[in-house]
């Protein structure tokens, strides 16, 4: 998949890119490396969510392409969002950052106001917005990331410097905004986003060069912190434990996990097929949602998921390499934020699966761009526009933020 | 180590924190991230490949079921291929409890739909919250079924199943029976030969989805076998007409009950079989005792006069009697009875001893010859044992032996008093008498063969029964007592009979009215016993009130049977072609 040749010739051509801002017509066409794997994901998700929704959209609604529709909607609204979003300069969201950050507080902080949040399944998670439920989590994430990105262009130096009291507070301090968001996610619950989050930001945080001693200290700190988290609530406690023996007891807290360990054991190879799926009949719980990787298991088998996960490293693969490009410009709020956006796709990715496959316990995360769900979908195909927009500054020699 | 070392030390681990370059930590982080997809993707294939049956059975439990294919259940049909009973498919509607709980709002719809209150509905699932499968209405049109899943209630579901038709409905419906709503045969016919009828169900496995519908048919486990269909001897035609016949006697009479058969004196092939009052099988409300009693096997009368042409065969055999022997009917004495009838016809011969249905002359004849006589032939007629068609309740009927009769017993016995039989007996009976003594077995079922000589059994001399026959073609002018049995163009040879009912063991003023008869008398082809029970309408004489239920039946059961008429005065000079050494 790897194509060293592309790799390679992709520097040489870009130094006789025209500068951006020269001209929007002059920037160069994005990353088709990011662009037809994410076409190709979208796709595929919209493939398989139109297939695990479709007993339960006829049974509720009577229209079996009920979740479909809106899902095609979805995608279309986040692929406008996109391509508005790829319009956007980096220096734009790079200098908009704090009141970014400061809007995530707020989204937050509102979804949990009772009235203005709405309650599904015990969480908070949901602000109406006229016809649309958004999900402030998923947007909360990417403002937090754009934050973590401008702040370590703003401190990363004072990160790498000798003196340990300069570089620790440098790394504190923001540490201190992300627990401040990581308590309001917890306030929810939404623990699968702190999680997520607090791996792209620390992942972020390393790459910026941050001190390996402090580092580690600090995900020791992390660790041991979450554990105490997961250990605390019994509700979490409950569902560790049945994540680690799920057919102790299939019927109550290791259902959902059994049903979508026997869809992805029907698959086998190549899958029983596609809409052939049994699971998906009101066994599996959330088919179209945050299981919706156990049933394309069991519908297109291993083939599928070895597609599936080769997508989403390729999407992993690309922003690592932008990231690269633009650190070597020195355009590193571009890199730190393209970084994140890998680690955040990756991570978001490979967490579902593990959850799915039972290799890690059960939290409520979207697969990006494949699970049902307008605002998953309309920010991941945003953060997307906004790695591409990376691509295509970074390219173009780049925007001297400076 | 000096403490210098151990700082210095301390401070290149420092050095090496921060010097790990750029290149090196993104290699790291990006090699962790691909290790964790490497990881995941082994996760998956040790799902898939190594792990795999055991998460198939787990799944393969959950929704994988076996479950009962209905067979479909043999027709039964008439001698010429007519339908008398036959299933076809209908919906039962069934609910999976768990699912329709969670739905009250729509169970008043669901109500409306099923036809019933929502009380009921509510009574039905009461206490079976936790069961996997509720009927909730049995046997419904498919196209009914159709608008009850039109309403996409989830949990409420449709099973197909087959329902037992009766297209005549109560005209055979006490020779025929009736299935349970499992269609298993309860009555009649169908429960004598369930295990021809009854399929074989079959099985398959299906997939379940988790609101319990089947979604797919995995394999079929065992085909179901349709049961066999089963041909009677009954004409449907026949039953018709007799049916009618019957039903019109017992209304014109306001009698209580009636019962009547037809059998084919050639082969001993029960062509009707009916019975009164009678009760719809397609109306499962009409299905109670009394309404679906065959009659006809079920209750034993005392036959009285119609039993009369049995002792005169007799006394001919015995050469002491012929047709022309005169007897004096005044009323004699035995013991300290006294045998009289409704008249005193002074001195008259055998004939007339059967057209008037004279008691005493019987008496005489049967008390010229032993007992034992009479006792046997009354054996081998049949009385007093079950006809072996093989129907459920059948009743032999009471002949009690010989020794125990004495002299009155005896007298009684010749005039159809002191033993008891069914209906079909009687038939059976004079079946003989039409068969020119020729005893052949009852059947219900169709002959596909001819009976074979062990089959059949001679129990009365041929010369002797024709000349009874003779005699009893006298029964049916206006010189008998069975004159409205007479059919137009055919001759008729039968014999009226009126018994006084006992109840609780005494004799009441309630009688029962008979007649017994074939046609045409020439070469006798149908046999049929009649009896009213209690007529209330003034007349109670079998020849009033049973003989014309006789000639309303066989008045179009023979021309339907083609049966050349026998007593056409024209026929001789209508025929086209004069018949060979005839002489006019």
């Amino acid at each position: 998949m790897l194509n060293a040749a592309a790799t390679t010739a992709i520097p040489a051509k870009h130094d006789k890119l025209p500068r951006a801002g020269e001209g929007r017509s002059t920037l160069p066409f994005p990353d088709p490396w990011v662009l037809i794997p994410a076409l190709l994901l979208l796709t595929l998700g919209l493939l398989m969510v139109a297939s695990a929704s479709m007993p339960t959209a006829d049974a509720k609604t009577g229209q079996p392409f009920y979740f479909l529709f809106r899902q095609g909607a979805y995608v279309g609204v986040g692929l406008l969002a996109a391509s508005m979003v790829f319009q956007v300069p980096l220096a734009r969201w790079r200098r908009a950052s704090p009141l970014l950050l400061l809007a995530a507080f707020i989204l937050l902080t509102l979804v949990l106001i009772p009235g203005i949040g709405k309650e599904v399944n015990g969480s908070m998670r949901w602000i109406n917005v006229g016809p649309v439920n958004v999900q402030v989590s998923e947007i909360a994430k990417l403002f937090a990331l754009i934050y973590v990105a401008g702040y370590l262009k703003r401190h990363g130096a004072e990160l790498q410097t000798a003196d340990f009291r300069t570089s620790a507070l440098a790394l504190f301090r923001p540490m201190v905004v992300l627990a401040v968001l990581a308590v309001l996610l917890l306030l929810e619950p939404d623990f699968g986003s702190v999680v997520v989050l607090m791996a792209a930001a620390l992942g972020m945080i390393f790459l910026a060069g941050v001190n390996l001693w402090q580092f580690g200290a600090l995900q020791i700190g992390t660790v041991s912190a979450m554990a105490v988290l997961l250990w605390s609530s019994p509700y979490r406690r409950a569902r560790l434990i049945s994540f680690l023996d799920p057919w102790a007891d299939p019927q109550a807290s290791g259902y959902q996990l059994t049903q979508s360990l026997i869809a992805i054991g029907r698959g086998e190879l190549f899958g029983v097929g596609l809409g052939e799926s049994v699971q998906k009949l009101f066994y599996l719980p959330e088919a179209y949602t945050d299981f919706l990787f156990a049933v394309l298991a069991e519908e297109l088998g291993l083939a599928g998921i070895l597609t599936v996960i080769a997508l989403f490293m390729t999407l992993v693969w690309r922003a690592f390499l932008i990231g690269q490009r633009a650190e070597r410009l020195d355009l590193k709020f571009s890199a730190w934020l393209a970084y994140g956006i890998g680690l955040w796709f990756g991570i978001q990715a490979l967490f579902n699966m593990g959850v799915n496959m039972g290799a890690l316990p059960t939290k409520g995360l979207t697969l990006p761009l494949m699970s049902y769900g307008g605002s998953s979908v309309v920010v991941m195909c945003m953060t997307l526009a906004v790695l591409l927009r990376i691509d295509v500054e970074t390219r173009a020699g780049g925007v001297h933020d400076e | 180590m000096s403490r210098n070392s151990v700082g210095t030390v301390l401070n290149a681990l420092r050095q090496a924190g921060r010097r790990i370059g750029a290149t090196t930590r993104r290699g790291l982080v990006f090699t962790l991230l691909f290790t964790a997809a490497g990881g995941m993707l082994a996760r998956a294939a040790y799902l898939q490949v190594v792990h795999k049956d055991f998460l198939q059975d787990q799944g393969d439990d959950r929704y994988l079921r076996t479950v009962e294919v209905s067979a479909h259940r043999g027709m039964i049909l008439d001698r010429n291929g007519e339908p008398l009973a036959v299933s076809s498919p209908v919906d039962s509607i069934w609910a999976y409890p768990p699912e329709l709980l969670k739905q009250r709002e729509r169970w008043p719809a669901l109500a409306t739909a099923l036809d019933i209150t929502p009380a009921e509905l509510e009574q039905k699932l009461a206490g079976r919250e936790t069961r996997q499968f509720v009927y909730l209405r049995r046997h419904l049109a498919p196209s009914a079924a159709q608008q009850i899943l039109q309403l996409k209630i989830a949990g409420v579901h449709a099973q197909r199943e087959y329902r037992r038709y009766y297209p005549d409905a109560e005209v055979a419906s006490h020779l025929l029976g009736f299935t349970d709503i499992d269609d298993a045969g309860q009555e009649g016919l169908e429960k004598t030969f369930d295990a021809q009828l009854r399929g074989i169900p079959g099985s398959k496995r299906v997939i379940q989805d988790r609101l319990g519908r089947i979604v797919e048919d995995v394999e079929s486990l065992r085909i179901p076998q349709p049961g066999q269909a089963l041909t009677l001897s009954i004409d449907r035609r026949l039953q018709y007409l007799a049916y009618r016949a019957l039903k019109t006697a017992v209304l014109e009479n306001k009698a209580s009950a009636g019962a009547a058969v037809i059998v084919d004196a050639r082969s001993g092939e029960i062509l009707a079989m009916v019975n009164q009052p009678a009760g719809n099988p397609n109306n499962r409300s009409e299905l109670h005792g009394d309404l679906l009693r065959n009659r006809t096997i079920t209750d034993v009368y005392e036959p009285g006069s119609t039993i009369k042409p049995f002792p005169v065969v007799l006394g001919l055999e015995s050469g002491k009697w012929t047709p022309s022997t005169l007897v004096n009917t005044a009323p004699m004495q035995i013991g300290r009875y006294t045998v009289r009838d409704t008249h005193n016809y002074g001195t008259i011969d055998i004939t007339h001893v059967i057209s008037k249905s004279s008691n005493v002359g019987v008496t005489k004849i049967a008390l010229s010859m032993p007992a034992e006589r009479l006792w046997q032939l009354y054996r081998n007629l049949g009385i007093g044992a079950v006809t072996g068609i093989g129907l459920i309740g059948e009743q032999a009927g009471v002949l009690r032996p010989f020794s125990k009769w004495a002299e009155i017993g005896h007298a009684n016995h010749a005039f159809g008093y002191g033993f008891s039989l069914t209906i079909l007996q009687l038939a059976q009976a004079y079946s003989v008498l039409a068969a020119d003594g020729v005893r052949r077995p009852l059947t219900l079922l169709k002959r596909e063969q001819p009976l074979g000589p062990d089959d059949e059994r001679r129990v009365m001399a041929a010369s002797a029964v024709r000349q009874v026959r003779a005699m009893m073609e006298e029964v049916v002018t206006k010189e008998g007592t069975g004159l409205k049995a007479s059919v137009p163009g055919y001759r008729v040879a039968g014999k009226t009979g009126t018994s006084r009912k006992i109840v609780a063991g005494h004799y009441t003023n309630r009688y029962f009215a008979l007649f017994a008869g074939m046609a045409p008398a020439s070469a006798p082809r149908l046999v049929m016993a009649i009896i009213i029970d209690e007529p209330k309408g003034g007349a109670y004489y079998g020849g009033t009130v049973a003989a014309p239920v006789f000639s309303q039946t066989m008045g179009s059961a023979l021309r339907i049977l083609n049966i050349t008429p026998d007593d056409m005065p024209t026929m001789k000079i209508a025929g086209a072609v004069p018949a060979i050494g005839a002489k006019p």
